[in-house]
């Protein structure tokens, strides 16, 4: 687990060396890192470390200064690499869900498919009511994002990101928005997503969700990756001084 | 006298009509060309080329910035200058348009700046091309903030209309003028002239105030 590298480049994103700054601020400072397929990996550190940042590297909602980015095999910033083609196989959950506020639940999590995918109305709609069910909000497909609770419009976005079939999912702090009482009904989804084989990058607090899903904890100050190890290594045996601070903090209630 | 007066108005409701025709027509076609362009231009203003966006700000600030008045003259009489002949009904139909297409692209710029970034972050995560963006999430959203102006300018549009009269379009206001001279009550010619820009401007008026209402619905689509 020491080695964060993979050295025949099969991961299913590989960070090396990746720098970044806002204007004097680095946030992003010599990461390497590679996640496998099928592998879930929990990314946590305190505010502003840059996990966000990290993870919207991911599929170019921001840009790398230096480093090599790889994401499923196509290197980011490569003018041979199609980023549109390449967001379609990467789902992204925002904190604040995102939903479209004119679209219907349905619509929200056909709009990519019918236009991106180019899959009939008709197929796409059967497929979103599926995937609506599955996140048990089949009695919400006609209702509008305002409609809907913050857990039942953060599940509607897992699914609009599902719809698209994509092979990897990366979640920016999916619960931090809710409520307490709404964060395992989405905590739930997750676990199910984590479970069916999805590579996914998840920048959360949520201790639970990492013990029980995650193959690796990442954990940053900074906008460096200071510690990473298991779930199990991680929380019973933090090695760093600034890990030992940050977990007395988030655990302490 | 003044039953006189009005009769020999009423003799000239044939050249009024001829009037009001004009000014809708004129209108309806700059009104419908100048909200497409508009639109083009607002959506080519926020887009990602700078020299693109900076250029149309820049022309956008002049046409507000210079009477209608004057843009109408240079188009009429400095074109034929330089080789391109116009006549007066084309020439007020590109003045009128230029004109609201700069104002539609400002009210256009406002509306797409109101809608959040996430959304454009959803809608780009989730690989939309940018025309799919702007079709499907940006501009359904960004069209709650800009119809009740947009109607608004149809309005102001409407009345800046009248201004083609100066170079030679028999529209309202040029009946007007010529009324006048037969029958020499400027009050009443002109009070009979602003009814009819009011017939048409009224109801444009009231559908303004009706959107301008709705947007406050929570959800959903603008219908009309």
């Amino acid at each position: 687990m020491t080695n964060l590298s993979s050295k025949n480049g099969a991961g299913m994103i590989e960070f090396r060396g990746v720098n970044k700054w806002f204007g004097q601020l680095n946030v992003l400072k010599d990461i390497t890192l590679s996640v496998e397929p099928r592998e879930v990996v929990v990314v946590c550190g305190p505010s502003g470390s840059g996990k966000s940042t990290l993870i919207r590297c991911i599929n170019g909602l921001e840009t790398i200064r230096d480093g090599d980015l790889t994401v499923d095999g196509q290197r980011l910033g490569d003018p041979a690499t199609n980023m549109t083609r390449l967001r379609t196989e990467i789902g992204f959950v925002f904190q604040s869900f995102n939903l479209y506020p004119h679209k219907t639940a349905l619509e929200n999590v056909t709009l990519a498919p019918i236009h991106v995918r180019k899959i009939p109305r008709t197929e796409a709609e059967k497929a979103g009511r599926e995937l609506l069910a599955k996140v048990g909000l089949a009695d919400k497909v006609d209702a509008y994002p305002a409609q809907l609770s913050g857990g039942q419009q953060q599940r509607v976005a897992i699914a609009r990101c599902l719809g698209m079939r994509p092979k990897i999912m990366l979640f920016d702090e999916p619960t931090s928005a809710l409520d307490p009482e709404m964060i395992s009904e989405v905590l739930d989804v997750m676990v199910a997503v984590a479970e069916e084989g999805m590579t996914m990058m998840v920048v959360t607090h949520e201790m639970g969700f990492a013990r029980k899903v995650a193959q690796r904890v990442v954990f940053m100050d900074a906008g460096a990756i200071v510690e990473s190890g298991t779930p199990d290594e991680f929380f019973s045996n933090p090695k760093t001084d600034r890990s030992r601070a940050f977990l007395s903090k988030i655990l302490r209630h | 006298m003044i039953w006189q007066q009005l009769q020999s108005i009423a003799g000239s409701y044939p050249l009024a009509l001829r009037g009001l025709g004009m000014t809708v027509v004129l209108s309806l076609i700059s009104l419908v060309l100048g909200t497409l362009l508009g639109f083009g231009l607002g959506i080519l203003r926020t887009g990602g080329n700078r020299l693109i966006s900076s250029a149309i700000g820049g022309w956008v600030d002049l046409i507000r910035g210079t009477p209608f008045l004057v843009q109408i003259f240079l188009i009429f009489f400095i074109l034929p200058e330089l080789g391109i002949e116009l006549d007066a009904f084309t020439a007020g139909i590109i003045a009128l348009t230029n004109l609201a297409a700069c104002f539609i692209c400002e009210i256009v710029v406002a509306g797409i700046r109101s809608v959040p970034t996430g959304q454009v972050e959803a809608a780009l995560a989730s690989g939309l091309s940018r025309w799919q963006r702007m079709r499907q999430v940006v501009l359904p959203q960004a069209m709650r903030i800009v119809l009740p102006p947009l109607v608004g300018q149809y309005v102001l549009l409407i009345k800046d209309s009248s201004v083609v009269s100066a170079i030679g379009l028999t529209d309202l206001t040029r009946v007007g003028w010529l009324v006048v001279q037969r029958v020499p009550n400027g009050l009443l010619v002109f009070f009979l002239v602003g009814v009819g820009y009011f017939i048409v401007c009224y109801p444009l008026i009231m559908l303004a105030r009706r959107l301008e209402q709705r947007m406050g619905a929570a959800h959903g689509e603008v219908q009309l």
